[in-house]
């Protein structure tokens, strides 16, 4: 056997167009991935930093609550026998105001100890130590702080009952490298002056957390294990470092996460891209193949020499796709502008390259293995017969087809670092593929029934079912990238319609925490409105009919847990917008004859997470104290009004002394709001408030964000599809001359014959783009209904829209491509045919 | 007596289209000796290129057998055949189906450097010089004319010495001087090298050239004799 390099040669420079088409390919599976892997290890590097920064220490223990005396205890005696450093810390909001001036503020604040942080570096404006800053009376604030309320470093600010002054800027800190979206701007406090502040109260909304920098490494596990043992599992956690994974690096894995998604799902397309202008390319040298095999070239040559070409195109492709992904890799900080910090630089390594190296390999060889077993199939008589069948597939081919899809779901599994969703995404995927497979073909064999209008129209139709046409795999490509996208884009928009842009006008725009019992009535003076008070009362539930929550298996419906903190809540009517589906009223009036008098009533979405009917007995830890209540009731909400809920109401007279704070809603004008604001916050500074629609419009705007990243790279599945087009239309290039020729001689005029092209395009457009609408409506409404509970508004001008700009589109490429068919004289044409 | 070089027994060739089955050849027997300049000939649609395809092994009968230089070829593999086409079998098609990528000299060499000849080269310049064409050697099929370019797969065809060479109409695609030309070509180089030739044409007057003529009807044998 041996490579004949002269030949491969010059195949490669006759076929140089489909060549092209086949790199273009090879790039375009994987320089998206290259891009997203390389910036992952830079974000993941250079911003996310190690865990310990992150984290702030070797342990962490958090609570909402004070803690408790053997956790205490335990740290304490820890930290006098040396074997750990601790620094306490507590968090909360609060309303801010200037000494001078009526703005207010709400911040995000963190009182720690000296020595905070453990690792890592908060780094300030001034460039000076952060222990020599944050000295008692001295606060060190994010620059929005003093850009919102006007002010500059020096000056003073009202926190809690304490006036503090504005000693830095914060320019970094260790545990928060990004900004994602928050209620307020961050202010650190040094902790001498955590009583004069008066915020941290019984039951305030406090995060109460101990970091601890472990004398020896080794002893992480075992320290963490130890005060574990010590902690109220209820209310505290203890976790290492390693083990624990900090909000941040949760938001930027689920947003890589679906990113490599997207371009997994690039790679397959494109792949298919590979395998049709692989088998175009071969089709259009069948006659070249049988012409070999009858000189006596053994099976084995075609596939040998080939396989080289195919070898060779693919390290080309995967170079062209490195260097196209450290382009694009140097374009991703500008799409993430707003999410990362200024001035991320990535950086791509050789690591990188090999990466991209190695996947470019893999790529090619899956997806061109079948049109290269095709080459075996070949025979001689081909030069004879144009109905020559090919030989049957031997075993070989179905046990190769599955190695490929093997290794294929094996580095699917790799990339997304989770073995059921790499399994279920691509299952998901060559399901997607075969649906839309089967749609095109009925949508083709349904059209093909109809007696189109006219005759340019009909010779149109006909054209899709041309030999060597890869009108299946064109739409197949263009329709699943159309329907990712729109899928996306209708999620994206009735998310937003429901949470964001379709707050009532006169729902409540501004709330109010940690209103205290003693402050209910000079808080509704001084707020001077009709204002209903909500008690909370932060309690976890422990068990139901006897049976502990931690031990039961919880549905993991929209995301929430039954061991997490909820606010329970007393009246004795329901709201507007509750209606009873168990029980005749919100409690039973005559408790005789039950064993426990306490009565609770629970929203039926809580109740369906816990399997709860009524005269279930609930037990309940409220702030250390047991309780026990039985359904009275089950309610569900009407949502005809955006109002606050709760999960557990209890009769007023059971809860009314136990350990509270309230909760206020209020809708006011625009324009009154800063007012009130002010007044709260000067007489009331523990009070936080945060007003909806900033907030909301700061989501929606982190929201398109984020869409506008997933979108930037879903587009380019796109391409996949019209590299396709492009190869089609080149590998049938001279039956397309030859249609155009026997157009001419037969009387047709050039009109007719660009008429016949424009329509076949326009068809190809059409069937795409419509069997993308389908499946995307399709699947938008059952994740809007099952996924995520909201309405679903179909969007048809959208719909419409795609449709139209997908036909445009494809008539563009289509005419783009086929330039010189049209200027072909039929008696070159001729020849040509004859000596094919 | 001259030895055998080609035989079939009760050769048959039938195709199957969608419902329809078509016998193109039934039951032929004929033998070929070593040396001999025979024409197979017959009316269009008689079965001449389908019987040349299974004498030279590039497709295989429905029955029978074909036994070339003393081997049955009939149940070889692709790749025996292979070997078998590029060492003792040279065709020459009405297409002349010459490489649109490999220039005039480069399409000679070929089934030489398919057996590793390093010779090839040399035996493809003498070849074309030997047809005159030694000055379009680095012309591409699309470059030569007709003629030109059944005269490089003529060259093809003989670059490995074959013991028979097959010709389906080689001037099926020629006008009557370049016909005429082939045919002597073919002739000529058939007695230098001592090629046993098989040549399939509806011509009389190729016919009557031939030291044999095999004349085939609707896919049978009707007269076997010599010219």
């Amino acid at each position: 056997m041996m490579l004949h390099l002269r030949f491969l040669l010059r195949e490669l420079v006759q076929a140089r167009r489909q060549a092209a088409v086949f790199v273009l390919c090879v790039a375009l599976s994987l320089f998206s991935m290259v891009a997203l892997n390389s910036f992952r290890n830079t974000v993941q590097g250079v911003v996310l930093g190690d865990a310990r920064s992150l984290q702030g220490g070797d342990i962490l223990i958090h609570s909402h609550y004070p803690w408790s005396p053997a956790l205490a205890q335990a740290a304490a005696g820890l930290e006098q026998n040396g074997k750990v450093r601790a620094v306490r810390m507590y968090e909360c909001y609060s309303v801010i105001r200037p000494t001078a001036g009526d703005r207010t503020l709400l911040t995000r604040l963190k009182i720690a100890e000296p020595g905070y942080p453990l690792y890592g570096k908060v780094t300030l404006q001034s460039g000076r130590p952060l222990e020599t800053v944050l000295t008692a009376g001295n606060v060190v604030a994010e620059r929005e702080v003093l850009e919102r309320l006007g002010l500059k470093v020096g000056d003073q600010v009202h926190i809690g009952n304490a006036v503090l002054t504005i000693a830095d800027i914060i320019t970094h800190e260790p545990d928060r490298p990004v900004e994602l979206f928050a209620l307020g701007p961050r202010i650190l406090i040094p902790a001498a002056n955590l009583d004069q502040l008066q915020l941290i109260g019984k039951s305030s909304r406090v995060d109460y957390g101990i970091l601890l920098k472990v004398q020896h490494q080794e002893d992480i596990k075992t320290i963490a294990a130890e005060l574990a043992k010590k902690a109220d599992p209820d209310q505290e956690q203890v976790a290492t470092a390693l083990s624990t994974r900090p909000q941040v690096k949760v938001f930027f894995d689920n947003l890589f996460f679906f990113l490599s998604l997207i371009s997994l799902f690039t790679l397959l397309l494109a792949g298919i891209g590979m395998q049709t202008s692989l088998a175009a390319l071969l089709r259009e040298k069948r006659k070249t193949l049988a012409i070999i095999k009858s000189l006596g070239a053994p099976g084995g040559f075609l596939f040998l020499n080939y396989f080289a070409l195919i070898l060779a195109l693919g390290l080309l492709g995967s170079l062209a796709g490195i260097a196209f992904g450290c382009l694009l890799e140097h374009y991703l900080p500008v799409l993430f502008a707003g999410i990362l910090p200024a001035g991320t630089t990535p950086v791509f390594t050789l690591a990188d390259v090999a990466q991209g190296l190695l996947l470019g390999l893999l790529a090619v060889i899956f997806f061109t293995f079948l049109p290269l077993y095709g080459l075996r199939q070949i025979r001689p008589m081909a030069l004879f017969r144009n109905d020559m069948q090919t030989g049957a597939r031997g075993i070989f081919f179905y046990l190769a087809a599955l190695a490929g899809l093997f290794l294929l779901t094996l580095f699917t599994v790799r990339q997304l670092q989770d073995i059921q969703i790499g399994l279920c995404f691509i299952a998901a995927s060559l399901a997607l593929l075969f649906g839309i497979w089967l749609l095109t073909r009925l949508l083709l064999a349904v059209s093909g029934r109809f007696r189109l209008p006219f005759l340019e129209l009909r010779q149109a139709h006909k054209s899709l079912f041309r030999p060597g046409n890869a009108t299946c795999s064109i739409v197949v490509t263009l329709a699943c990238a159309l329907s990712v996208l729109l899928t996306i884009h209708q999620i994206q928009t009735n998310l937003a319609a429901t949470y964001i842009e379709s707050y009532p006008p006169e729902a409540p725009n501004l709330f109010f925490l940690d209103i205290q019992p003693e402050q209910k009535e000079d808080f509704i003076r001084k707020a001077g409105h009709d204002i209903q008070l909500f008690p909370i009362i932060r309690a976890r539930l422990v068990s139901i009919n006897g049976q502990p929550v931690r031990e039961r298996r919880q549905p993991q419906q929209r995301g929430d847990s039954l061991t997490r903190e909820f606010n329970l809540t007393y009246r004795n009517a329901l709201l507007e917008d509750e209606v009873l589906t168990e029980g005749a009223s919100l409690f039973r009036k005559d408790p005789a004859g039950a064993s426990i008098p306490l009565q609770v009533s629970v929203l039926d979405t809580v109740a369906e997470m816990g399997n709860m009917h009524r005269g279930d007995r609930l037990a309940f830890n409220i702030q250390g104290i047991p309780l026990e209540a039985a359904i009275s009731s089950i309610r569900t909400r009407t949502k005809s009004r955006l109002y606050p809920f709760f999960y557990f109401v209890f009769p007023e007279e059971f809860l009314r002394n136990a350990p509270q704070t309230f909760f206020a809603a209020l809708h006011l004008e625009p324009q009154d709001i800063a007012g009130l604001e002010n007044r709260i916050a000067s007489g009331f500074p523990n009070i936080s408030f945060i007003n909806m629609t900033q907030t909301a419009a700061e989501l929606g705007g982190l929201a398109r964000r984020l869409t506008g990243i997933v979108n930037f790279f879903a587009g380019f599945s796109i391409l996949a599809g019209i590299l396709i087009l492009i190869g089609s239309i080149l590998a049938t290039r001279l039956a397309r001359i030859r249609e155009a020729v026997y157009y001419t001689i037969l009387g047709a005029g050039s009109r007719f014959v660009l008429s016949v092209f424009i329509y076949e395009h326009l068809l190809l457009g059409l069937f795409s783009s419509i069997s993308a609408v389908i499946l995307a409506q399709s699947a938008s409404w059952a994740l809007c209904r099952y996924l995520f509970a909201i309405r679903y508004s179909p969007s048809w001008p959208v719909s419409i829209l795609l449709i139209l700009l997908t036909g445009l589109l494809v008539v563009a490429i289509g005419l783009l491509s086929s330039a010189g068919i049209f200027r072909q004289k039929p008696a070159i044409a001729l020849r040509e045919q004859y000596d094919e | 007596m001259t030895d055998t070089i080609l035989e079939t027994r009760e050769l048959a060739k039938a195709y199957t289209l969608e419902d329809r089955t078509i016998r193109i050849l039934d039951a032929l027997s004929l033998t070929i000796s070593a040396g001999e300049f025979v024409v197979i000939t017959g009316d269009s649609g008689s079965g001449k290129t389908t019987l040349l395809t299974l004498l030279s092994g590039l497709d295989r009968p429905t029955s029978g057998r074909v036994i070339l230089a003393g081997q049955d070829i009939t149940d070889l593999s692709e790749d025996h055949l292979a070997r078998l086409r590029n060492e003792q079998i040279g065709f020459v098609f009405q297409a002349f189906h010459l490489v649109p990528s490999l220039n005039a000299v480069e399409n000679i060499m070929f089934p030489a450097e398919l057996k590793k000849d390093r010779q090839a080269a040399d035996k493809a310049a003498r070849l074309l010089t030997r047809v005159g064409l030694w000055e379009r050697r680095h012309h591409f099929p699309e470059q030569l004319s007709g003629g030109e370019k059944q005269r490089v797969a003529i060259c093809r065809a003989l670059i490995n010495n074959p013991g028979i060479l097959f010709a389906d109409e080689p001037t099926g695609n020629l006008d009557s001087k370049n016909s005429e030309a082939i045919v002597d070509l073919l002739t000529e180089l058939q007695r230098e090298q001592k090629t046993t030739l098989v040549l399939a044409t509806h011509s009389t007057a190729i016919a009557g050239r031939a030291q044999r003529i095999i004349r085939l009807r609707d896919g049978r044998l009707c007269d076997l004799k010599r010219s």
